[in-house]
C-alpha cells in the first residue's frame, strides 16, 4: 500500500505543497488553510511537513460523535456535511495533523490516490510511495533515538 | 510589553480576491492609520511591486526631500502574483527616497515576509512621518497597528525577529538592525536570516522613523480566479525549469559558481579593482563544504539559498565577491563570517565591500591616515574588516565616517571619488569589474537606483557562444555578438531593463526568469498566463512590456525631479581610465567616447532626449495616471 513519506532533509521550506493543496481543496492559495503545513523556522534552521498520516487506529474517527470521518481503502476522509466544527478531531490528534482555519477542517484525503502536494513538491521532500526500506530504517533510528538506546 | 496605540480595521472577506489587497498608509507623526483600495487605473497601469511602489513614491515626494527627515517615506509593496502557487513567487519592493545617493532607493527582497503582507490583506504599506518614540507596525488580517517597540530597539535582525516570534508567535518580520537605528546609510532592511531590501538604505529610513519593524500575520489566503488553469500551467512551468541545466546547479552551489565564471574571465573586483582576478579558494566547491543545507523562499522551486555552518545564511556571489575579493580575503570561513555579521547588523554586504575596498586603498595611497582612521587599513586583514563593520553599524571611530558610504568622499576629499566604485553614489552591487563587458558597463550606468545589476544585467552576453539567431530573436538585430562591442549593446539593456521591472512588479524572482539566467525561462508569454490564470486580467505581450517601459520612465521622472542629469548615468572613473591589468581582458577599459555614444543611443531607443529627459507627453500621460485619493 502506498503511503505519503516526508523527508526533512530534503525539505527547502518552500510551502509549495501547501500552495497547491489550498489551492485545490479551496481555490486560494493559503499556507494556513492546508492539509500540509510547513511548519518552518530559519533562526531554530528547520522545516518540517505536517500532514494526516492514515493512522490504522485513528484516534480523529474515534472521538468524532457526529460519524464524520470514514475510513475508505485506509484513508480517512472528512465529511463536511456531518461536521459541525467542534475541532475536537483536531484537538486530539497526535501528530497535530488536521488543520483549522475559521470554521474550515482541513485533513489530508490523499486526493483520492493521486496527492497534488507531492506533484508540486520540487524536492522530493513529500513522496506518495510504496513503504521503502529506507524509511523503515529511518523510523527504526529515530525510536532508538528518543529511546536513547545507544 | 505592547501597547496599542492606534488600531485600523478594515472588513475584508476572507479570501476574497487575489486583487482585493489594500494599500495602509501608516503615519508614525500622528499615530494614524488610513486604509485604501487599490485603484484600478494604478493597477492596471504598473500592477503590483516595484511598479506601484515607484508610482506611490512619485506621487507622494517632493523635491529636495531630505532621506533622513520625516517627510520621505518608506514603502513595502508586494508583487501582484507574490504569495501564489507561481514558482519563486516572493517577493517584494522597499521604496524610499536613498539616503546613501539622494536618488531613487528602492530594493527588491525575497523570504516569506511579503506572502504573509498579503495574507494579512495589504499589498502596499506607506510608511510616513516619524514617531516620537521606537514603534512597531502590527499588521493581521485586516488589520494595522503602530505599537511599541521600546523592547526591541537596540537589537540586531537576528535577535529581534526571534524576539517578535516569541511574543507574538509564527509572524513574519521585516525589521532594521542597529545599523538602520544609527542612520548608517547602507543599512538594510532584513527578513529571515539573509533576506533583504539590502540596497540604498532602506533600514536607515525605518530607523529614522523610529521604526523597528513591520510585523506580519495573515490568515487570509489569494482566492485565484482560475484554480485549475494556475494549477496546469505552474506544473508545466516547474518541469520545465526543473528540466534545465542550470536550475540543478543553482540548487545545489548557489550564487556563488557565479565567482569562479567571473574570476576565470578576469573579471572580478578585486581590491577596489585594482584587479581582476582573484584566489580559487573562494570558488563555489569549497563554500559547499560550509553548508548544511539549501533552503528557499516561499513558493521556490530552485532553492539556492544556503544555510551556512557558521550559524547563518548565504553566501550569494555578492559577498563571495566583495567581503572576499574586493577587501583581500582569500578564506571561506572568513568570508562566510563578514557576511553572516554583516546580515546580522542589517548592513548592505554590496555597499559594506565596495566601502571598506575604497577605504583601504585610500589609506594605502596617502589620502587617509592614521589620524583619521585610528589604525593602519589594510586589505586581507579579517579582524580589521570584522571590527570595521561593528564600528560601522555602531557608528563608532572611523566606522562613523564609512557609515556615510559614497557621501565619506566629503571627509576623504574630492580626489578620493576617482577610486570609489559607484554610480549616482550607489556602490556597485555585484562583484562584476564591467570594463570587459560593455552591456553589463552600460547596465549600472543607466540603471535607475545607480550602479547594480538586478535593473538589467543582460548576463546572455557573458556566453560567448550565443547563436546569433538567438540573441537576435530576443534583442533585435544589430547587437555585436562580441562582448567588448559597444555595437547594439543599448538594445540588450533596454530590453532587460523593460522585463526585470514587469518581474519586479509581478513578484517573480529573477532566477527562473528571461535573460537572467537562461534565454528559455519565463518569457512574456508565461507572464501573461500565469497572470490571467491568478488575477484574471489579461496583457498583451506589448502592454505587458509597456508596463516595463512605464516603470522606468516613472523611475526617471522621480530621479529627474530629484536633480539627476545626463552627467549620472556615467561609471567609477576607474572604469574608464584604467585598463584591466590581468588575464584574457588586460587591457581593456571603457571608452569615454563610444560610452558616450551608447548612452545616447540607449536614450533615444528609449524615447528620451540628448540630456536624457522624457518628452512633455510622456511626462504628462504618466502624471495623468490617478487615482490615489
Amino acid at each position: 500500500m502506498k503511503v505519503l513519506n516526508f523527508y526533512p532533509e530534503r525539505c527547502t521550506g518552500c510551502r509549495e505543497c501547501a500552495m497547491a493543496c489550498s489551492l485545490v481543496k479551496f481555490g486560494e492559495c493559503n499556507p494556513r488553510k492546508s492539509a500540509v503545513t510547513v511548519i518552518r523556522d530559519e533562526f531554530k534552521r528547520y522545516e518540517y511537513a505536517v500532514f494526516c498520516l492514515q493512522c490504522d487506529e485513528p484516534v480523529c474517527v474515534d472521538v468524532c460523535h457526529q460519524n464524520a470521518y470514514t475510513v475508505e481503502d485506509g484513508v480517512i476522509k472528512h465529511d463536511d456535511d456531518r461536521c459541525i466544527h467542534c475541532r475536537l478531531c483536531a484537538a486530539m490528534c497526535p501528530y497535530s495533523a488536521i488543520t483549522v482555519h475559521g470554521k474550515d477542517i482541513v485533513k489530508c484525503d490523499l486526493c483520492d490516490g493521486d496527492p497534488t502536494c507531492v506533484k508540486y513538491c520540487a524536492t522530493d521532500a513529500l513522496v506518495y510511495e510504496e513503504e521503502t526500506k529506507e524509511m523503515a530504517l529511518k523510523r527504526k533510528e529515530m525510536v532508538e533515538r528518543i529511546l536513547g538506546t545507544p | 510589553m505592547i501597547t496599542f496605540l492606534w488600531t485600523a480595521c478594515i472588513s475584508l472577506k476572507k479570501g476574497k480576491q487575489v486583487l482585493d489587497r489594500k494599500i495602509g498608509i501608516v503615519n508614525l507623526s500622528r499615530n494614524s492609520v488610513k486604509i485604501l483600495d487599490m485603484p484600478k487605473d494604478i493597477r492596471a497601469k504598473y500592477l503590483g511591486g516595484r511598479g506601484i511602489n515607484t508610482y506611490l513614491l512619485h506621487k507622494l515626494l517632493r523635491k529636495g526631500v531630505d532621506p533622513l527627515s520625516p517627510s520621505n517615506v518608506l514603502i513595502l509593496g508586494a508583487g501582484l502574483l507574490t504569495g501564489t502557487l507561481v514558482p519563486n513567487s516572493s517577493r517584494f519592493n522597499v521604496s524610499t527616497k536613498s539616503p546613501e545617493t539622494g536618488f531613487l532607493g528602492d530594493s527588491n527582497c525575497g523570504g516569506f515576509f511579503a506572502p504573509e503582507m498579503r495574507y494579512a490583506g495589504f499589498d502596499h504599506i506607506i510608511l510616513k512621518g516619524k514617531a516620537k518614540k521606537p514603534r512597531y507596525v502590527y499588521v493581521e488580517d485586516g488589520n494595522i497597528e503602530i505599537r511599541d517597540a521600546r523592547d526591541y530597539w537596540g537589537m540586531n535582525t537576528n535577535d529581534a525577529q526571534i524576539s517578535f516570534r516569541k511574543d507574538l508567535g509564527d509572524v513574519e518580520v521585516a525589521c532594521c538592525g542597529t545599523a538602520g537605528e544609527n542612520l548608517v546609510r547602507f543599512a538594510n532592511l532584513r527578513t529571515g536570516v539573509k533576506n533583504s531590501a539590502g540596497r540604498c538604505g532602506t533600514g536607515a529610513v525605518m530607523g529614522s522613523k523610529n521604526l523597528k519593524a513591520v510585523v506580519a500575520y495573515g490568515t487570509m489566503g489569494l482566492k485565484i480566479k482560475h484554480p485549475q488553469k494556475l494549477l496546469d500551467v505552474v506544473k508545466e512551468v516547474e518541469d520545465y525549469i526543473l528540466g534545465s541545466k542550470i536550475t540543478p546547479i543553482l540548487g545545489s552551489v548557489g550564487t556563488p559558481l557565479l565567482y569562479e565564471v567571473s574570476n576565470e574571465l578576469g573579471a572580478i573586483r578585486t581590491k577596489n579593482s585594482q584587479l581582476n582576478q582573484w584566489s580559487d579558494s573562494l570558488n563555489a566547491e569549497n563554500i559547499e563544504k560550509e553548508v548544511e543545507k539549501m533552503i528557499g523562499c516561499s513558493s521556490c522551486i530552485v532553492h539556492c539559498r544556503h544555510r551556512n555552518k557558521l550559524g547563518g545564511e548565504g553566501p550569494e556571489y555578492t559577498s563571495v565577491g566583495l567581503l572576499g575579493a574586493n577587501v583581500g580575503i582569500d578564506d571561506v570561513k572568513q568570508m562566510i563570517e563578514l557576511q553572516n555579521i554583516a546580515n546580522d547588523l542589517g548592513l548592505d554586504v554590496s555597499s559594506a565591500g565596495t566601502i571598506l575596498a575604497w577605504a583601504f586603498e585610500l589609506f594605502e595611497r596617502g589620502m587617509i591616515d592614521e589620524k583619521m582612521t585610528g589604525e593602519k587599513l589594510e586589505f586581507g586583514n579579517f579582524e580589521q574588516a570584522r571590527s570595521l563593520l561593528h564600528d560601522i553599524a555602531g557608528r563608532e571611530g572611523f566606522g562613523d565616517i564609512l557609515a556615510e558610504s559614497t557621501q565619506a568622499a566629503k571627509k576623504f576629499g574630492k580626489k578620493s571619488e576617482d577610486y570609489l566604485i559607484a554610480v549616482k553614489n550607489l556602490p556597485q552591487s555585484d562583484p562584476h569589474d564591467v570594463r570587459y563587458i560593455k552591456a553589463f558597463a552600460l547596465g549600472i550606468a543607466t540603471a535607475s537606483r545607480g550602479a547594480d545589476h538586478l535593473r538589467s544585467r543582460p548576463t546572455l552576453e557573458i556566453f560567448l557562444r550565443l547563436p546569433k539567431e538567438v540573441k537576435e530573436r530576443i534583442y533585435g538585430k544589430g547587437v555585436s555578438l562580441d562582448p567588448t562591442s559597444y555595437e547594439g549593446k543599448e538594445k540588450t539593456v533596454v530590453f532587460s531593463e523593460n522585463i526585470f521591472a514587469v518581474i519586479d512588479c509581478l513578484g517573480i524572482c529573477k532566477f527562473i526568469c528571461h535573460g537572467f539566467n537562461s534565454p528559455h525561462f519565463l518569457d512574456y508569454p508565461r507572464f501573461e498566463t500565469l497572470l490571467e490564470a491568478a488575477t484574471g486580467m489579461k496583457y498583451g505581450r506589448r502592454k505587458m512590456e509597456a508596463v516595463g517601459k512605464r516603470v522606468v520612465d516613472t523611475e526617471r521622472m522621480f530621479n529627474i525631479r530629484q536633480g539627476l542629469t545626463r552627467k549620472d548615468d556615467t561609471l567609477p572613473k576607474r572604469y574608464f581610465d584604467d585598463p584591466m591589468p590581468l588575464g584574457a581582458p588586460k587591457g581593456h577599459h571603457i571608452d569615454r567616447k563610444e560610452f558616450d555614444g551608447m548612452l545616447s543611443r540607449y536614450y533615444k531607443l528609449r524615447g528620451w532626449d540628448e540630456a536624457g529627459m522624457l518628452a512633455p507627453s510622456r511626462v504628462e500621460e504618466i502624471e495623468s495616471v490617478g487615482g490615489l485619493p
